[in-house]
C-alpha cells in the first residue's frame, strides 16, 4: 500500500467574481522513500497540492490518506499534532526564526514532541551533521549565507524524522551553485536516509534530481514519462 | 509552555526599544497604582485601629481644629467616675499645620507615666528614662525622625516649640509615627500659648463589653451645664470625621488607580497586537511545525503576561521601596494618614499586573491563533 494516497482532490476558491479551481480531481500515489518533483506553470496549483499534503491547507473535496490517516478529516488541533510528528516542511524563503540560533531553530519541532533534552540534543546534532553545519550551530540566521540558511531549514524539516518531507521551491531563492548543493543534499537525504520527499519547483534542472517527476496542468496531474532534464 | 519561555524572552529582546517603553509605562502606572492604594489603605487603617471602638476622644463641642479646643484638665477625674471608663488621659495637641499637608508634625503632650502605659510602641533609638526625667524631652515618631533627620540627643524646633529628642519610636499604628510625644505640662507652658490647666482632648479607655455610644452620651451629658461643652466620639469616628474631606478626595483618587490599570491594559495590549502583526508569518511557521492554535494563543498570552509582569514588578517594588524609605504621610487638623508599604499592597499590585497581562493578551492571542497558515505564510 502506498504511503500517500490522494483521490479526486479538488480545491476551489473565489477571487473577486471568479471561481478558481487549481486542483480539479487530482489523484496520486507516492511510495515510501520516493523523491517526487512537482512542476507546473505559476498558479497551476502545485503549492496548493503541496500544502494540502503537508496538512496546512484543506481540500474542497477528495481524500488525502497518509499512512492510513485521512488527513482532511482531522480537526485543527489533531492536524497540528499530526503535522508535528509526520511532516517536515522546507520553505523557499527558509523561514528561520531570527532570534534563535541554528541549533535552536532546528530544535524547535522537537520541543513539541515528548523528548528529553538529551534526546533532542542528539537528534539536532545528527541533523546538523547531515546538512554539514555542525560548526554553525551557534550562529544566528543573520550570520549565515542563503545556502546555509536553507540547510538549517532542511535540518529542521528532517530532525523529527517525519513520514514525509515537502519542499516548496527550496532553491528558488538561491544562486545556481548553492542550488546545486541544496539539490545534492536533498538527493543524498532521499538515498541515504530513505526520506520521502515531495518538491515543488519551477526549475527543470531541479526537477530532474527527483526520481519521479509530475506536472500539474489545468488542475490535473500528468506523469512525466520522459524524466525532465534527462534529454 | 516553559520550554518556549526562552523563545518568548528572545522575541521581546528583539524589539527591545518597544519592550523597554512598554515595561517602563507599565512600571510607572503600577507605581502610581500602588501609591493610590497605599493612600486608601492609610485611611482604612486609621478607621480600623484595634482600639478605635474602645477608645473615646473627648473634644470641645463645635470645635474642629486642635488649636481651638480647650477643655479644663479637671474634667478628667469626673470622666473617670463614669461607669465603664477605665482610664482618662489628658492630651494637649500642637501642630505646625492645621491644613492638609504632606509634612505635618503633631505634638502630643501627655503625662509621661500615662504615655508609657497607653502607647504600645517600641523605641528604635534612645530610652524612656531620660524622656521621663527631662521636662522638655520628646519621643519622636520614626517618620518624623526620617523626614527631619532626627536622632536622640538632638534639639528639634517647630513653630516656636523646642524639644530635646530622647528617643525615636515605631508604633504598631502607622499614623502615630508622625507624632512627637512630650510632657503634658511642657506643652501647656509653651511660650505665647499659656494654657496651664487646659487640654485639647481627653483619650478615654473603656472596659470591655461597654457600650461606647452610651458612655459618649454620658460624658457629654455630664458637662452639659459646665463651662465648656464636650463632643465625645469613638477614636475611629473622631479620626474619620477629621479627615472626612481628605478621605473624600482620596476616594476620588481611587479612580486614578483604576485609570492606571486601564493604561497598563491598553499599553500592553497595543504592544502585543503590534508584536502579533509583526510575526504573522512566524506564527504561521510555528503552526506548520505543529503548534496548535491553543499553543499559539498561549505563546501570545505569556508574552503579554511577561511584559506586564516585568513592568509591574518594577513599579510595585519601586512604590513599596519609596513608601518605606520616605515615610510619606498626609495630615490635617492633627490627624495623620500614613502611607505604608505592605504585603497587601504588593499582592494587590501583583494581582492587578497578572490580570492585566492575561487580559491584554487575549484578543491578540485569539487573532494569532485563528490566522490561516497559508495566507499568513504568503504575507511574509
Amino acid at each position: 500500500m502506498s504511503l500517500v494516497q490522494i483521490r479526486n482532490l479538488t480545491k476551489t476558491f473565489r477571487k473577486g467574481d471568479q471561481t478558481i479551481s487549481p486542483l480539479a480531481g487530482v489523484s496520486l500515489d507516492i511510495e515510501r522513500g520516493q523523491f517526487v518533483s512537482l512542476m507546473g506553470a505559476s498558479g497551476s496549483g502545485k503549492s496548493t497540492l503541496l500544502n494540502i499534503l503537508a496538512g496546512i491547507d484543506r481540500p474542497t473535496s477528495g481524500q488525502v490518506l497518509i499512512e492510513n490517516v485521512e488527513v482532511q478529516k482531522l480537526s485543527r488541533t489533531k492536524l497540528a499534532h499530526w503535522r508535528s510528528a509526520n511532516v517536515g516542511y522546507i520553505f523557499q524563503m527558509h523561514n528561520l526564526i531570527p532570534v534563535l540560533s541554528a541549533y535552536e531553530n532546528i530544535e524547535l519541532p522537537l520541543l513539541l514532541l515528548n523528548l528529553s533534552r538529551a534526546d533532542r540534543r542528539r537528534r539536532v546534532e545528527i541533523a546538523l551533521e547531515a546538512v554539514g553545519l555542525t560548526d554553525r550551530a551557534d550562529h544566528y540566521p543573520r550570520q549565515l549565507s542563503g545556502g546555509q540558511e536553507q540547510r538549517v531549514g532542511i535540518a529542521r524539516a528532517i530532525v523529527a524524522d517525519p513520514t514525509i518531507v515537502v519542499a516548496d521551491e527550496p532553491t528558488g531563492d538561491l544562486d545556481s551553485e548553492t542550488s546545486e548543493q541544496i539539490l545534492n543534499l536533498l538527493r543524498r537525504l532521499n538515498l541515504e536516509l530513505g526520506t520521502t520527499l515531495v518538491m515543488v519547483t519551477h526549475d527543470v534542472r531541479a526537477a530532474g534530481v527527483a526520481g519521479r517527476q509530475l506536472r500539474l496542468d489545468h488542475g490535473l496531474l500528468v506523469e512525466q514519462l520522459q524524466p525532465v532534464g534527462a534529454a | 509552555m516553559l520550554r518556549f519561555v526562552p523563545y518568548i524572552l528572545k522575541t521581546l529582546w528583539r524589539h527591545r526599544a518597544r519592550t523597554l517603553l512598554t515595561v517602563s509605562g507599565a512600571a510607572v502606572a503600577l507605581f502610581v497604582f500602588c501609591f493610590v492604594q497605599a493612600v486608601g489603605d492609610g485611611v482604612r487603617n486609621l478607621n480600623a485601629q484595634g482600639e478605635a471602638d474602645r477608645t473615646l476622644i473627648v473634644f470641645q463641642a463645635n470645635r474642629f481644629c486642635p488649636f481651638t479646643s480647650e477643655l479644663p484638665e479637671d474634667y478628667a477625674p469626673q470622666i473617670a467616675k463614669i461607669a465603664g471608663v477605665e482610664k482618662v488621659i489628658p492630651i494637649k495637641v500642637y501642630t505646625n499645620n492645621c491644613r492638609a499637608s504632606l509634612d505635618v508634625v503633631v505634638f502630643h503632650g501627655m503625662p509621661p507615666e500615662q504615655l508609657r502605659e497607653a502607647r504600645a510602641f517600641e523605641l528604635s533609638a534612645g530610652s524612656w528614662e531620660p524622656f521621663q526625667k527631662v521636662s522638655d524631652a520628646a519621643l519622636v515618631g520614626q517618620n518624623v525622625a526620617r523626614r527631619r533627620g532626627l536622632s536622640p540627643g538632638m534639639p528639634f524646633t517647630l513653630g516656636g516649640v523646642t524639644v530635646q529628642v530622647k528617643g525615636v519610636f515605631k508604633s504598631a499604628q502607622p499614623s502615630d509615627d508622625d507624632f512627637v510625644y512630650t510632657h503634658l505640662d511642657f506643652l501647656q507652658r509653651m511660650r505665647g500659648r499659656e494654657t496651664v490647666g487646659k487640654v485639647t482632648q481627653f483619650e478615654v479607655r473603656l472596659a470591655t463589653n461597654v457600650d461606647s455610644p452610651t458612655v459618649c452620651e454620658a460624658i457629654d451629658d455630664l458637662f452639659r451645664g459646665g463651662p465648656v461643652l464636650t463632643d465625645t466620639r469613638t477614636k475611629g469616628v473622631f479620626q474619620a470625621d477629621t479627615v472626612a474631606d481628605l478621605a473624600e478626595m482620596i476616594g476620588f483618587a481611587h479612580w486614578l488607580g483604576y485609570a492606571c490599570v486601564g493604561l497598563v491594559l491598553a499599553l500592553v495590549a497595543t504592544t502585543t497586537v503590534m508584536a502579533v502583526q509583526d510575526r504573522i508569518s512566524e506564527h504561521a511557521l510555528l503552526q506548520t511545525l505543529g503548534f496548535t492554535s491553543l499553543g499559539i494563543f498561549s505563546l501570545v498570552v505569556v508574552e503579554s503576561l511577561l511584559l506586564a509582569c516585568l513592568g509591574g514588578a518594577i513599579g510595585v517594588v519601586a512604590a513599596n521601596l519609596a513608601l518605606a524609605s520616605h515615610g510619606v504621610s498626609l495630615g490635617t487638623e492633627a490627624v495623620t494618614i500614613s502611607f505604608e508599604p505592605s504585603l497587601r499592597l504588593i499582592l494587590s499590585g501583583a494581582a492587578v499586573t497578572i490580570a492585566v497581562g492575561i487580559l491584554a493578551g487575549i484578543v491578540p492571542g485569539i487573532q494569532a491563533a485563528r490566522a490561516q497558515i497559508v495566507p499568513s505564510l504568503r504575507a511574509a
